[in-house]
């Protein structure tokens, strides 16, 4: 965790942050554009009510719980994947590490914000403070979700401490934000091991609180009655849903930055095919808990539940649920298990159609089963307004504004884990080396060395 | 002033408090919402709410906000005592 070892050797990976161009400039702007249009068109949702939306009676949910609980899955990319790859000491996960954790906290904000646009009146989220239920799954959500955002966010930031503590010494710009962040860090053996200490705990703290969260938010839907809603296996089946739309995520937030920034060196095909292999294992387990859920259902024959059903598989929600199917099963699996079209374009293609489809998964969750409640009411429909798609565009933006305006000021991959890899390395090798090679000869003495 | 060493950079000392109020800061966050969700408890009470899952929530989420806090003023007190003497003045 020195902080002086890395200044040249990957000067290359904190060209971001000390040479930012043009390119920055345009797409902050552009992102910053697309983010006030969607609080503008957020304004006039608090200003005219929930009526400019899609919502309306029987389906009180659409696209903002839909984006709630796919932003929040896509945010189990980051924190629990690296906690989990240090963890079991992968030595691969180098590169990989802070792009995912920057997710983490980035889509968890983004996701835990969605909750209050999908209220008439926003400010009435305040009164959860007042007069909460802790009975209530949607207050479990704002207990874990806040708690898993303090974890992400600390965890996220602990090992940057060296790195900020570099860009402090190079004199980078602001100055002031780099000492404050930097906490004194000189890398001594006392600061490395105090560091070492913090990111074992956070680690481990880190994955039980991962999983729970998704769990949790998995509640709100299955401590229902409603039909399609009331599953034991909601829990796990939202857990492996979000691992695998994060993995997917992941996957395309590196491709992309690999060419952006110009990462070659350090994100290499060997953490792609690592990463892919582990989405196809994802893909094989989302189709099993996705068959185990819709089997049940079509064997117990409720008719509740197979209205429901057929709603999915052969009305109006089929292209959805079918679409979902496709994108979240075979075009994965057909093109991660083969080697031939296991290449970087190939990952980017399957990972975009688990993204879509593990959001069309979130659409098929939420609206089916209001648009067909139990009471006997007539089958509503929902037609998401432009509100609704601006909001989302937003979300989207926000998110990439999030990254970029990240990468300008801190860099994407970590710096001291990377040299630590090396040395690491080189450490092993030679232990390795020893203990087969022939020993050194023993040191002559000097009058017997000498002719 | 005369106590401050000629190398120490302008505006050291204003980071430096800068530093302690956000761990500050951290803290009076942890606690408002340990303490929320404690009133949240109090509430179910009574209102003779079911009060197992208030008690379910509070007895991981607390713990895991004290723990969080805890790790950031371990890391900020452990970094302070783990410099160098010499270097100490520039950082």
């Amino acid at each position: 965790m020195s902080a002086d070892k890395h200044e040249f050797v990957d000067g290359d990976l904190l060209r971001s942050i000390e040479q930012s161009g043009v390119g920055f400039r345009v797409a902050t702007t552009v992102l910053g554009l697309t983010v006030l249009t969607a609080w503008v068109l957020f304004s006039r949702q608090i200003l005219e009510g929930l009526g400019v939306t899609g919502l309306n009676q029987p389906v009180a949910w659409g696209f903002y719980i839909v984006n709630f609980v796919f932003f929040i899955g896509i945010s189990h990319a980051g924190t629990l994947i690296s906690a989990i790859l240090r963890l079991s000491q992968a030595e691969w996960r180098r590169p990989i590490t802070r792009m995912a954790e920057v997710i983490t906290v980035v889509v968890l904000a983004i996701g835990a914000f969605h909750p209050v646009l999908d209220l008439g009146r926003p400010e009435r989220a305040l009164n959860i403070f007042t007069a909460g239920r802790l009975q209530s799954p949607l207050l479990w959500d704002v207990s874990s979700i806040s708690a898993y955002f303090m974890a992400s966010t600390v965890y996220l930031y602990i090992p940057m401490i060296p790195d900020i503590a570099i860009l402090r010494d190079r004199g980078v710009r602001p100055r002031w934000l780099y000492s404050f962040l930097a906490w004194g860090w000189q890398g001594t053996p006392r600061q490395q091991a105090v560091l070492g200490r913090a990111v074992n705990i956070m680690m481990v703290l880190v994955i039980p609180i991962a999983v729970s969260v998704h769990t949790v938010i998995s509640y709100i839907f299955a401590m229902t009655l409603q039909p399609g809603w009331h599953s034991t296996i909601f829990g796990p089946y939202f857990v492996v849903g979000a691992i695998f739309s994060g993995i997917a995520a992941l996957l395309m937030v590196m491709i992309v930055l690999r060419r952006i920034f110009r990462l070659e060196r350090y994100l290499k095909q060997i953490h792609f095919d690592y990463l892919s292999r582990l989405l196809l294992i994802m893909a094989l387990l989302w189709f099993y808990f996705t068959f185990s859920e819709y089997l049940t259902a079509f064997f117990g024959h409720e008719p509740a539940e197979m209205r429901v059903f057929y709603y999915k598989v052969s009305g109006p929600y089929a292209p959805f649920f079918w679409g979902m199917v496709v994108c979240n099963f075979l075009v994965p699996v057909l093109i991660l298990a083969f080697r031939r079209t296991r290449t970087i374009p190939g990952i980017f293609v399957a990972s975009l159609t688990v993204v879509v489809g593990m959001w069309l998964e979130r659409l098929n969750i939420v609206v089916p089963s209001l648009a067909n409640p139990r009471s006997g009411l007539p089958t509503g429909y929902y037609l998401p307004s432009v509100v609704e798609w601006g909001m989302f565009a937003g979300g989207i933006a926000t998110f990439i504004l999030g990254f970029v305006l990240f990468a300008r000021f801190f860099p994407l991959i970590s710096l001291w884990e990377i040299q630590e890899g090396r040395e690491l390395s080189v450490a092993e090798t030679a232990a390795r080396l020893e203990t087969y090679l022939p020993d050194p000869p023993a040191a002559a003495p000097a009058e017997e060395a000498s002719p | 002033m005369s106590s401050q060493p000629p190398s120490r950079p302008p505006g050291s000392r204003r980071i430096y408090l800068l530093q302690v109020v956000s761990v500050v800061a951290i803290w009076a966050f942890v606690l408002g919402i340990s303490g929320w969700i404690l009133h949240l408890l109090r509430l179910s009470h009574q209102l003779h709410d079911v009060p197992s899952a208030s008690i379910g929530i509070s007895i991981v989420a607390i713990p895991v906000f004290l723990t969080g806090a805890s790790v950031l003023t371990y890391v900020f007190v452990g970094l302070r005592r783990g410099r160098d003497a010499g270097g100490e003045e520039q950082r």
